[in-house]
């Protein structure tokens, strides 16, 4: 959200909120995979690849252990190029290992109808074979329109359609919260 | 942000920022096509007819590659032209075509300005492969791009473009769309071949190559078409190479490790002598892998993303 | 009776051009006075019913001669007819025209020549005169039968379209006209330096990259031709001159004394190949557009005379045929509606032009050097006569144009200055831009 297109009803995270939320997902992710081993982490354009930086911070922090860190861009994979009535700029994939056999991890800011989480899987399975993807996000929002879920959540929210998350992380918007909008 | 227009005629109407997009854009496509996977989901659905009337295997493949990398259908038709009424079969076809339903045009044709009178007619895209002598954009991009990709910034560079630049669209669309980047550029041939009226592309014009080598960062040879020797524009293929031909010896006069191109087919020995084509100087093939992206780019650019209307 | 009051007449043949009374009785010119009482009218009019016309704010000028026009029949009558033509001539102020003779076939036998000269007497719109070949079928070898053409009605003769480039049979051409007293006109371009060129070489050709015609295509054969006239004592009219050489070519001929004219057409005066475009084919024509230099060239050479007359080469061509890739769209402009308004709106308004000069060179000047009735308003002489309203604006529109053609480059746009009544032999046939 690069304008807050609404009016503001309620902060769901702070700074702290967020901080802790991004430090939990960190912790799960090195648990539930039993360790660090063949991690890579793959953050979605955009506020998905502050959020992964972040997580490899902590990873690096708790285990001692730099994981390769990617970015994605799902432009060419979005199943609404056809009907939006602005083209968005195309932006470079950059995963600079193999994602053969590896597990990697997609890390978004929302999960909301699934449909970007399904262009990133498909925009992943094209760099290669993983051995398992799994999904990171900061909010879920519900609404899911595919059957798709997130491995890891940092707070699940529950919305109606007319409201806007809006998340807002210091390297690209240079506020940290994440807002609860009324569509106006 | 969807490049503002319907077609892409030329580099000659295109402005800085477009040209910019595009070689933006085409970065990102050659990412893909380095990939082991390379195949896109982004224009499935979307149909594109390479409408051919010159025969030319090399960029009718490459714009075919460049539409299937991102899901476009493609249909390729090759037209035999008959030497009259040529005209008329293009009105028509594109009329056959429009009915199709086809989303994007590509066109080589014989005949200058046939893409422009193509995209008047049609409601579908046009990219103009090549129309008669006036322009090839995508060549001058890819052209552009490569020359980026080796030397980064182009402004303030010299680039020598020495052959056949009177009868040569790739001649033009380059000089264009070099200008337009800050490029000194510098069109050289025989004066049969680089006549004076090439001064309206607005760079400089002249007949002696080896003293407008020293300094030159790219040195471009077109291909000669031999047929020229024919009507009297130059006495031999010898004299030719002898003046014009790009071998090691000339080039050290540039004073640098300049970039050799060439938009090919060679004619090696005539041109270009098979030492500079084959050394690591010489960056053709690099050029054929770049047409793809910049290909797939306008292809993108043109189709991708909405409804393909300009307003 | 007609009588025509306070008009302002533009007649060269009488070195006129002021506010004047004309009557005209019996399809001939009664008289031209600057005062003209109403008793005198009635008086000439002896009995006869007067229809008065109030010419305030207009000009009268003799009906225009147009000498190179191409009706296309026969033969070719999808493009135009002699009908057509002859309509779209009166409505744009011409009374006279020469039909040139590249038809299908071409009229290089007295038979044919007698077909289109009787087609216009059918038309009978303007008075349309047949033009024959220079060599039989066009092919610039064997002569016509010229003495034999000219029984039947041909006033000039003219491979116009190609060019003769044997200069024999260029020179033996000139030399056996003179059985006849009539002109040669030669469309000058050499085949080899006009190659298969689409526009004029120049940086507009090269930007474009649409192959060139150098301006010597034209120049070298006026040359020559100038040479083999002096040489032979022979008659020659040189079609749409383009050149700035040629113009200096002919001024210093005419200097010698070379029995030689020569003629402009409307688009060179206006246009030069920089306002081609790659999609606009109504601009591609031959000769082609030339240079600046050239068209200031051109317009002094027919101001101070070196060039004679203007001529429209109306070139009538179908849609079809024009909506084609540049390279492949035949070359040409149809004009005959939009030539007089698009000289007056550009040249004359302008001031590069006087508009007396214009009408001498349009009516009185190919009169003379043709040997055609008309191109005066002498009284006696037949009324072929064009009333012009300079106010009048028109819209440029297929649904007004009587040629069958729409390959001008004014379509879409409007032009000022019109032909609002057209006389031929006394009889009105064109009233307010409507053929009678």
């Amino acid at each position: 959200m690069d304008t807050l297109e609404g009016t503001v009803k309620s902060k769901i995270l702070d700074a702290d909120g967020i901080r802790r939320a991004v430090i939990r997902i960190a912790h799960e992710i090195v648990e539930k995979n039993k360790g660090t081993d063949k991690l890579i982490l793959v953050g979605i354009r955009r506020r998905g690849v502050p959020l992964a930086e972040r997580i490899q911070k902590y990873i690096l922090e708790f285990e001692g252990v730099q994981l390769p860190l990617g970015i994605l861009d799902i432009t060419l994979y979005r199943d609404d190029l056809s009907t939006i009535d602005v083209q968005p700029v195309v932006h470079e994939t950059d995963v600079p290992v193999s994602v053969e056999g590896k597990t990697v991890i997609l890390i978004d800011d929302v999960l909301y109808t699934g449909r970007t989480a399904r262009a990133a899987l498909d925009a992943t399975m094209d760099l290669g074979r993983p051995e398992r993807i799994q999904l990171a996000v900061l909010v879920d929002r519900g609404h899911r329109e595919l059957p798709i879920r997130a491995d890891y959540v940092g707070k699940n929210l529950p919305t109606s359609r007319r409201e806007i998350v809006a998340v807002q992380l210091q390297e690209v918007d240079e506020a940290e919260e994440v807002l609860l909008l009324e569509r106006v | 942000m969807k490049l503002q227009r319907k077609d892409v005629l030329g580099l000659e109407e295109m402005d800085v920022e477009e040209i910019r997009q595009i070689l933006q854009t085409a970065k990102v496509m050659k990412g893909i096509l380095m990939r082991p996977i390379k195949k896109l989901p982004t224009l499935k659905g979307k149909s594109v007819v390479n409408l051919f009337y010159e025969a030319s295997t090399r960029t009718r493949t490459s714009f075919e590659m460049a539409a299937k990398v991102l899901g476009a259908d493609t249909t390729s038709i090759a037209v035999a032209q008959s030497s009259v009424s040529k005209g008329e079969s293009l009105y028509d076809t594109a009329k056959t075509i429009q009915a199709m339903r086809a989303d994007l045009v590509i066109l080589r044709h014989s005949s200058s300005g046939s893409a422009s009178f193509l995209a008047d007619i049609l409601d579908a895209g046009v990219i103009n492969a090549g129309d008669g002598q006036h322009e090839h954009p995508t060549q001058a991009l890819l052209d552009i791009f490569t020359m980026e990709e080796k030397l980064g910034d182009l402004e303030g560079k010299n680039v020598v473009i020495v052959g056949d630049v009177l009868h040569s669209r790739v001649a033009r669309s380059n000089a264009w769309g070099l200008r337009k980047l800050g490029v000194n550029v510098t069109l050289v041939g025989p004066p049969t071949l680089a006549p004076a009226e090439m001064g309206g592309l607005g760079v400089k014009l002249t007949h002696d190559l080896d003293s407008v080598l020293p300094g030159a960062d790219v040195v471009m040879a077109l291909r000669l078409q031999l047929e020229r020797q024919k009507s009297g524009l130059f006495p031999s293929l010898r004299e030719y190479s002898h003046l014009y031909g790009l071998t090691t010896e000339r080039l050290k006069k540039t004073g640098k490790q300049s970039v050799v191109m060439h938009p090919g087919p060679m004619n090696r020995g005539v041109e270009i002598s098979d030492e500079v084509a084959d050394s690591a100087q010489a960056l053709i093939e690099r050029q054929v892998t770049n047409g793809v992206a910049i290909r797939m780019a306008l292809i993108y650019l043109l189709i991708g993303g909405s409804a393909n209307v300009v307003a | 009776m007609l009588w025509l009051k306070d008009v302002w007449v533009v007649d060269p043949s009488q070195k006129l051009s002021s506010p004047q009374s004309v009557l005209v009785k019996e399809g001939k010119i009664l008289a031209i006075s600057s005062s003209m009482s109403d008793e005198e009218v009635q008086f000439k009019a002896q009995g006869e019913a007067i229809e008065t016309i109030n010419g305030q704010g207009k000009f009268l000028f003799p009906g225009l001669i147009d000498v190179h026009t191409h009706l296309r029949e026969p033969g070719q009558e999808d493009k135009e007819d002699i009908l057509s033509g002859s309509r779209a001539a009166v409505r744009g102020g011409f009374t006279t025209i020469l039909a040139m003779a590249n038809t299908q076939p071409v009229i290089d036998k007295r038979a044919l020549a007698e077909f289109v000269r009787l087609q216009g007497e059918r038309a009978g719109y303007a008075h349309v005169l047949p033009i024959g070949t220079v060599t039989k079928g066009m092919q610039g070898e064997e002569l016509v039968e010229m003495a034999d053409m000219k029984e039947g009605g041909v006033v000039a003769f003219s491979d116009d379209g190609k060019n003769i480039q044997n200069s024999e049979v260029m020179r033996l051409a000139l030399e056996y006209v003179k059985l006849t007293g009539l002109p040669i006109i030669s469309h000058c371009e050499d085949k080899y330096l006009a190659g298969d060129g689409l526009m004029r070489r120049g940086t507009a050709s090269g930007r474009m990259g649409l192959k060139g015609i150098p301006a010597s295509a034209e120049s070298v054969i006026v040359a020559r031709d100038l040479i083999l006239t002096e040489e032979t004592g022979g008659k020659l009219h040189l079609a749409h001159i383009s050149t700035a050489e040629s113009v200096e070519l002919i001024r210093r001929a005419k200097a010698r004394g070379v029995n030689v004219t020569a003629e402009v057409n409307p688009h060179h005066l206006i246009f030069c190949d920089e306002d081609i475009h790659l999609t606009d084919t109504a601009l591609k024509v031959n000769p082609p557009l030339a240079s600046q230099e050239d068209r200031a060239a051109l317009i002094e050479g027919l101001q101070d005379g070196t060039i004679d007359m203007i001529a429209t080469d109306h070139a009538p061509h179908t849609q079809a045929e024009k909506a084609r890739p540049f390279a492949e769209a035949p070359f040409g402009i149809a004009s005959l509606e939009t030539a007089l308004s698009a000289v007056y709106q550009y040249l004359v308004l302008t001031g590069k032009l006087s508009w007396e000069r214009v009408i001498e060179a349009w009516s009185h000047s190919p009169a003379k050097r043709f040997g055609l009735k008309g191109g005066t308003l002498k009284p006696g002489t037949s009324a072929d006569m064009v009333l012009f309203d300079p106010g009048y604006k028109e819209v440029i529109e297929p649904s007004n144009l009587v040629s069958k053609a729409r390959n001008t480059p004014f379509l879409g746009k409007t032009l000022q200055g019109f032909p609002v009544m057209v006389w031929v032999e006394g009889r009105l046939v064109q009233r307010n831009r409507m053929l009678l």
